[in-house]
């Protein structure tokens, strides 16, 4: 008996999917990530919008938080269950190309589309001279001070080098209390990039110009000098290798951290929740010989090349990338406009913060586009915990990292 | 005299488990003060928040679209509940009433399939299900759980149908019942402990499950409620604490509803059911 | 017709034994092609490469830090569940006013999902701003904050100690039906041969109940093996994959790496040590008791 309802049952929903695809013959499945609860309704609006003026189309959103994206990615393309427009992490990218499964758009892009764009955040998604994805939300690193702490402190300028940095931090550290100067991060994603900051600004690769690792190099045994410095001195906030990027950003938001590395969405999320906090941006510290260097981010909006409605899935990108659509969408999440036209707008074109971001963009520098770049990533930051825990000599630990990221790098040649 | 040797037992009983208790309440401590702090003081360590602010159960309500995320996990664990009672209890009679060629291989199959974990076979399953075009469909999700379920729920009622004497049936269909009617008027009703017992561990591993769900549903209407929780937490920018807080004490509330209403069942079910 | 069902135990069991083979052996054969295959990121097989997949999880050395760290991970909560939970089950086996509240408080942890009690726990220990510490601080039992997941020396302790608090109530559960299924006689008997409750404890309670520890054994060392939500939600096996275990491993191999094909082989091989263990627990531990 339950065997003939589990066959009754098994028939009747693959029927009913059958009989769905067939009603919706221009049906286009997108894969979102969520950034923040804003997500999910901006894109469900927009399809809504885009369902009613393009009559036969059912555009379906999925929405996907971030931490989990990769592998949803990635066991959805095993099953060939995959969407057939999907948000992935720029530094992916190159697995996509590679293997074949994200489609060049270069045939449906027009002068006029490809005007819209920055350049600076189109450019990562051009591979090999095509290109496989849109900029859909794109982000760059500044330095967040608090202002109230350093008129504390006694100092009167936000620091322009590491060395002013310091001495920045020893000042705020003096106030005392449960007030930690330089807000560092040593946990989950993103930690190896904190410490890249310093790096660059030693003059420091991550891959040097013979496609070997730059992490056994003079620029990252002084940049890791350097962050061990701060923390063994007590200029970061205890226990560094707990933290992630939103433990820190909500000790600084809480007004107990002097300085701190990130995003622009900080700055939307201190307006809505510590409204009175008295914060600056400002460029990231620059090392000995005036080098700095900012992380540029963007995550692409790919069509992958088995998607069967490529048309109408183009139709769909061209319309979220129309400008008031990016302006809703770039506000809302606090990320930096890729577009030049809401660039210019007065909303972002006379926000202070974003001009400081704007200002920083010449540096930025975008994860290198080569294979395995998770894993790299990983190991840099595994290195660099050991280090911040005092479990790793700096040179021995950063040389061991660079040899398991050549091995990484030679594997996937 | 008597009573006042229960009162002094009371008192030392439950001393000795204050500290378990402590530490098992601590979570819900913590899940239940965040949820009724004030947004901007979620992030302060305070063990009170200044103005205890109820209404953030109404707009956790509304921001995590608990309701729909609700009815999704209660027709899994129910559905699939049902399903592995539906296909184990046959196994499991077959199993305790009759010596059969296959049956030793049947017990090791089981056995074995406990041991291989969702985890482990995630990719697999995910295959299947696409095959099947069975995936972002929750009652695949019913079919999974209820699968993972079988071989505890089997090897449960198994051992308890064992200790109910085959005397009883056989003296029923001496007086003429059909073997239908014996094992409806005098089996169940005595195997009933059993089944409630298994139906409960089957409600609690659906309701809690976390990979499978995560992997085979894509459309945030058809999340359950550990889904959605996590969705709150994993990667955002930002994180609504008091919002996740609230969410996930409201959860646990109607398992806790069943756990006290089967309580008594609980404990009845295992007692006889000896391991064997 | 009823009777050719009720009493035809092949076709009682065959619902069961279909779906179970259907939707495990099904998966586990996928594994299987995946682990002896090439195959990219996206689990696209790109031809046979024998046992390549599990040389590559062999030589790595952070699959043998993560088995070694799995074996204190479950010896460690396995072990501690059933110490806790042998004293509580025997508390609650007691009649005593408010069981009752009692059992459904030491119950509760079950009634969360294990990734929701993980994230609270992440929530609850933070350095910074977590309730534990500002709990111990008001409490006076530390003057400074407590780093908890900062290092392993730490976090690891908390991970199995959260992992031990979620196993008690299944234990527990199953050592009460184990408790309340020794009859009270031999209890009584033993009172009036004048033995003492410690004597009681070793030659009744325990050896009545062994077949219920036989089974809370098994069961949790197999859950708690493959436990993934505490130490991700906490650590994500960090910091420097100081609290990796197996599953953890297996999750970043295939997932955050993409190496679809070492994590199959490692899917496998986690599988094949859950077996072995189970067989000779079952062979060792139950060999003594018909």
């Amino acid at each position: 008996m339950s065997l003939h309802w589990l066959k009754v049952a098994a028939v009747g929903s693959v029927a009913a999917i059958a009989l769905a695809s067939a009603a919706y013959a221009q049906t286009v499945r997108v894969t979102v990530a969520e950034y923040s609860s804003k997500t999910g309704p901006y894109f469900e609006k927009a399809a809504t919008a885009f369902e009613a003026a393009n009559p036969g189309t059912d555009i379906q959103i999925e929405v996907v938080p971030w931490d989990v994206l990769q592998q949803k990615l990635t066991t959805d393309i095993s099953g060939g269950a995959n969407a057939d427009l999907a948000i992935i992490g720029t530094r992916w990218l190159i697995d996509y190309v590679s293997q074949g499964v994200a489609a060049p758009l270069d045939g449906y892009i027009t002068d006029e589309f490809k005007g819209r764009f920055i350049d600076t955040f189109l450019s990562p998604s051009v591979m090999d001279g095509k290109t496989y994805g849109l900029p859909i939300a794109a982000s760059a690193r500044a330095m967040y001070y608090n202002k109230s702490l350093f008129e504390q402190a006694g100092v009167a300028e936000p620091p322009a080098t590491w060395e002013d940095l310091k001495g920045a931090a020893a000042k705020i550290k003096a106030i005392g209390g449960d007030v930690y100067a330089y807000g560092m991060q040593g946990k989950e994603i993103e930690t190896d990039v904190y410490f890249y900051y310093a790096f660059w600004s030693y003059g420091g690769n991550l891959i040097d110009a013979d496609g070997t690792s730059g992490l056994d190099t003079d620029a990252a045994y002084q940049a890791a000098e350097l962050y061990k410095s701060l923390i063994d001195e007590g200029l970061t906030e205890p226990g560094v290798t707990s933290l992630n990027r939103e433990d820190v950003q909500n000790l600084f938001k809480q007004g107990r951290v002097g300085m701190m590395i990130t995003a622009p969405f900080l700055s939307s999320q201190i307006k809505d929740e510590a409204p009175d906090l008295q914060y600056g941006v400002t460029a990231i510290p620059a090392g000995p010989d005036g080098a700095r260097g900012t992380y540029g981010v963007t995550d692409s909006i790919i069509m992958f090349e088995n998607s069967q409605n490529k048309d109408t899935a183009w139709k769909f990108l061209d319309y979220i990338f129309t400008t008031p659509l990016r302006a809703e969408f770039t506000g809302g999440e606090g990320f930096l406009p890729v577009n030049k036209e809401v660039a210019a707008s007065p909303a972002f074109a006379d926000n202070a913060d974003l001009k400081a971001f704007a200002a920083l963009l010449p540096d930025a520098r975008f994860a290198p586009v080569i294979p395995g770049w998770e894993e790299i990533a990983a190991v840099t930051s595994n290195a660099l915990q050991k280090i911040y825990l005092g479990e790793g000599e700096i040179k021995a630990t950063l040389d061991a990292a660079a040899a398991e990221i050549d091995g990484i790098i030679a594997a996937n040649k | 005299m008597a009573l006042s040797r229960k009162a002094r037992r009371s008192i030392v009983s439950w001393l000795l488990l204050s500290p378990l208790i402590v530490a098992v309440l601590f979570p819900f401590a913590v899940m239940f003060i965040t949820a009724i702090k004030l947004a901007t003081e979620v992030l302060k360590p305070t063990w009170w928040p200044s103005a205890p602010q109820w209404q953030n159960f109404v707009s956790m309500w509304e921001a995590t679209r608990f309701g729909a995320a609700l009815w999704n996990s209660i027709y899994v664990a129910v559905l699939s509940t049902v399903l592995s009672l539906l296909v184990s209890i046959p196994a499991a009679y077959a199993l305790s009433r009759f010596r059969f060629t296959g049956r030793g291989f049947v017990q090791q199959f089981l056995l074995v399939s406990q041991m291989l974990s969702p985890i482990v076979l995630v990719i697999g399953l995910f295959r299947l299900l696409v095959a099947l075009k069975m995936l972002d469909n929750l009652n695949a999700v019913v079919f999974v759980y209820a699968t993972f379920n079988i071989a505890f729920s089997v090897w449960m009622l198994q051992s308890y149908f064992s200790t109910i004497p085959k005397d009883l049936e056989e003296a029923a269909w001496m007086e003429g019942a059909t073997p239908w009617q014996a094992l409806r008027r005098v089996f169940l009703p005595l195997a009933l402990p059993a089944m409630v017992v298994t139906a409960i561990f089957s409600f609690i591993n659906a309701w809690n499950e976390f990979v499978i769900a995560l992997t085979m549903l894509r459309n945030q209407a058809g999340y359950t409620l550990p889904i959605q929780v996590f969705s709150l937490v994993a990667g955002r920018y930002t994180v609504e604490w008091h919002h996740v807080m609230a969410a996930a004490f409201v959860a646990t509330i109607p398992v806790a509803i069943v756990f006290a209403w089967l309580q008594r069942y609980l404990v009845r079910g295992l007692a006889l059911g000896a391991v064997k | 017709m009823n009777r050719s069902i009720l009493t035809n135990p092949h076709v009682l069991i065959a619902p069961a034994f279909l779906l179970a083979a259907f939707i495990i052996l099904w998966p586990l054969f996928q594994i299987g092609e995946i682990s002896l295959n090439s195959v990219n990121r996206f689990g696209q097989l790109k031809g046979f490469s024998g046992l390549e997949n599990f040389a590559a999880v062999l030589s790595d050395p952070q699959f043998l830090n993560a088995s070694w760290r799995t074996v204190v991970w479950t010896v460690g909560i396995v072990l501690g569940t059933i110490l806790v939970s042998i004293p509580v089950a025997m508390i609650l086996n007691e009649d005593f006013h408010g069981r009752g509240l009692a059992r459904i408080v030491i119950m509760l942890p079950w009634a969360v999902s294990l990734t929701m009690t993980a994230i609270v726990w992440r929530w609850a220990l933070s350095g910074e701003s977590g309730m534990l510490n500002s709990a111990l601080r008001g409490l006076g039992l530390i003057d400074e904050n407590i780093q908890w997941l900062a290092q392993a020396g730490t976090a690891f302790p908390v991970q199995i100690a959260i992992g031990i608090l979620v196993s008690i109530p299944f234990t527990t559960t199953i050592f009460l039906g184990g408790l309340s299924s020794i009859p009270d006689d031999l209890y009584e008997a033993a009172r009036l041969e004048g033995a003492s409750d410690w004597q009681i404890f070793v030659s009744i309670t325990l050896p009545l109940l062994r077949p219920f520890i036989n089974i809370a054994v098994v069961m949790n060392t197999i859950n708690v093996f493959n436990s993934f939500p505490i130490i991700w939600a906490t650590t994500q096996g960090g910091p420097a994959n100081s609290t990796d275990i197996l599953v953890t491993y297996l999750y970043k191999l295939g997932f955050s790496f993409g190496k679809l094909g070492e994590a199959s082989a490692l899917s496998l091989m986690m599988f094949a040590l859950l077996l072995v263990f189970t067989i000779l627990y079952v062979r060792l531990a139950m060999r003594g008791e018909r």
